[in-house]
């Protein structure tokens, strides 16, 4: 006989006093939670890191009636401009890069090119003057009519919106911190009295807090599920010290120590354990699968299909579309479900641990 | 050697904590005992129902622990503040041969009396050759893959032996062993025991069978409501 059978054959059989069934299939629930759960919160954390890089450092200037003549050009902006043309030198480069993803025949103005707002200019000319003229400018963009008609098709459907007397809407790229001054706001609200301006970083951090908020209350989840499961391994074990309390004793009798007599117990129990976090995580696939396959637009990246050509469900299909996820699935994503399964085998070891060691204190 | 100087010990108290904290309300099993064996010596240890004497093995297999007075096993002074681990390895030099055999249901006889040896990780051919030698020594080479269901109670008893002697103990102790079982198998019980002794171990054997104690005479202790009111150790 081997050595280490030789070992195991002490009396305890723990195959059959561990609940095995039972806990294997909680230990599985539980890590199929903690895989949702967890994948939950990942794609929370990705989605908003995506929509909140980009509203980053952008504002966005509603300007009503923008081919009527500017109010005032001269007070506010004048003074901006003058601030603006002293620093802008250097990020030219920069904006020269962004511009290039608007439109060509949209007349991108860009830091280093900065022009005067002037008496005969209209609203919306006047204060695109103005904002270049701002330090903190990087990139300014006027919306073309189509760009606006997209905009609006939500609402307004493919009759579009030359109809309507709409205002101007100018994006504004903003160096990274940085703010629209007061006195550019000032030259807005003289060029234009009643122009909008709309921060939209006050949107990013909403999303970000919602993105916290979110990844708070899956620690949260993950850590209740975890003690849950530990509550049930706890359970679990104190059944097999109960139906082996005997053959513990007798052990105990013959000089077996407490180390062992728990290390037994904790390499069935994390045995178990392990094989419940593979079956809970298997479990967690198919439903993250789907989620991920509806989330990928959202998130970027481009519609996943599973096995729906023509010849129907197909495994080649599926094991292709499969990869394709797991190529675009957020690394962090994997390895976390790839820790689960060793996750909770390290729950179940350290409380069977524990409990047998404390049960064990009753004998001297 | 065994020595016991002024032990008192009261039920409640199987662990240290209780004997800590709940020693005082707790009925006394023994009172100021006093008493040695030395390396290689066989005792009696003899007295009515309730003199104290399944208390006193388990004080010296290390089950319980003495409120009060000193104990020593084998060089080991044994208190409420001794480490777990070093009762343990103290344990493994304690032979103990139980009433009721107390053997693993689920394990052959070989597999229970190789169970010493196991514990204390040894090499499993030695193992098995030990465990063969041993088995001869009480007879039971021929059921070596039984049950323990499977035997008489005599059986039993010497595979109970077997298994306390296997990793050749310094002390071993036997509360009635020969408790129900028929005179002859009494007879060799006690006689495996007295071969123990003049191989090295120190042995006590608690009974109330008088004509076991006449057939084997040796020195007696004798207990009465948990008091020692007779040493013979050093009778003529």
């Amino acid at each position: 006989m081997s050595e280490a059978k030789g070992r195991r054959r002490d009396g305890l059989a723990l195959s059959r006093a561990l609940p095995d069934r039972s806990l294997l299939a909680m230990v599985a629930a539980m890590s199929l939670l903690a895989s949702l759960t967890y994948a939950g919160a990942v794609g929370a954390r990705a989605l908003s890191s995506r929509w909140a890089a980009g509203a980053a450092n952008l504002v966005t200037v509603q300007v009503p009636d923008p081919e009527k003549p500017a109010a005032d050009t001269t007070a506010g902006s004048a003074t901006s401009m003058g601030e603006a043309t002293a620093h802008k030198d250097g990020a030219s480069d920069a904006s020269s890069a962004q511009t290039a993803q608007f439109p060509a025949s949209q007349p991108e103005k860009q830091s280093g090119s900065k022009t005067a707002a002037t008496p005969d200019m209209t609203r919306a000319t006047a204060i695109e003057a103005v904002l270049q003229a701002s330090p903190d400018t990087q990139l300014v963009h006027r919306l073309n009519a189509s760009e606006i008609d997209r905009l609006l098709a939500p609402w307004l459907g493919a009759a579009g919106a030359s109809a309507l007397p709409l205002p101007a809407v100018i994006e504004v790229h903003l160096s990274r911190g940085a703010a629209l001054s007061t006195n550019v706001i000032a030259s807005i609200a003289q060029i234009a009295p009643g122009s909008l301006i709309e921060r939209n970083d006050e949107w990013r951090v909403r999303l970000l807090d919602i993105a916290r908020s979110l990844l708070a209350c899956a620690a949260l989840a993950i850590l209740l599920v975890g003690t849950i499961g530990a509550a049930v391994i706890a359970m679990a074990t104190r059944l097999g010290l109960g139906a082996r309390r005997e053959s513990i004793e007798i052990l105990h009798g013959l000089g077996a120590v407490d180390g062992y007599v728990a290390s037994r117990f904790a390499r069935r129990v994390a045995g178990l354990s392990l094989a419940g976090g593979v079956v809970g995580t298997l479990l967690a696939l198919p439903p993250l699968a789907g989620i991920a396959r509806l989330m990928a637009p959202l998130s970027g990246g481009g519609a996943l299909t599973f096995g729906s050509g023509e010849t129907g469900f197909s495994i080649a299909e599926t094991m292709t579309a499969f990869a394709t996820l797991c190529g675009e699935t957020p690394p962090a994503l994997l390895w976390g479900l790839g820790v689960v399964p060793f996750a909770a085998a390290f729950i179940g070891w350290i409380t069977a641990q524990v409990m047998v060691r404390v049960w064990l204190r009753r004998l001297p | 050697m065994i020595r016991l100087s002024n032990v008192t010990w009261r039920y409640g108290s199987p662990t240290r904590r209780a004997a800590v904290g709940r020693g005082t309300d707790a009925a006394t099993a023994l009172s100021s005992v006093t008493f040695s064996v030395p390396q290689g010596g066989f005792r009696w240890l003899l007295g009515p129902s309730g003199a104290g004497k399944s208390s006193l093995l388990r004080l010296l297999h290390l089950e319980a622990l003495p409120q009060s007075g000193e104990l020593e096993i084998l060089g080991t002074h044994v208190g409420v503040d001794v480490k777990r681990a070093t009762l343990a390895r103290l344990r493994q030099r304690v032979g103990m041969v139980h009433q009721d055999f107390r053997l693993m249901p689920t394990l052959s006889i070989s597999d229970n009396v190789a169970l010493p040896l196991r514990l204390e990780r040894r090499d499993e051919a030695a193992v098995a050759d030990e465990v063969a030698a041993i088995l001869r020594w009480v007879g039971l080479s021929e059921r070596s893959d039984a049950l323990p269901a499977e035997l008489s109670g005599g059986e039993q008893q010497r595979a109970a032996i077997a298994r306390a002697v296997i990793a050749r103990p310094g002390v071993v102790l036997a509360d009635e062993p020969t408790n129900a079982l028929e005179e002859s198998q009494s007879s060799r019980i006690v006689g495996m025991l007295r071969e123990v002794s003049t191989l090295g171990a120190t042995v006590i054997v608690a009974t109330h069978n008088d004509a076991l104690v006449r057939r084997f005479p040796a020195p007696a202790l004798r207990l009465e409501r948990g008091r020692l009111t007779s040493d013979e150790s050093n009778a003529p």
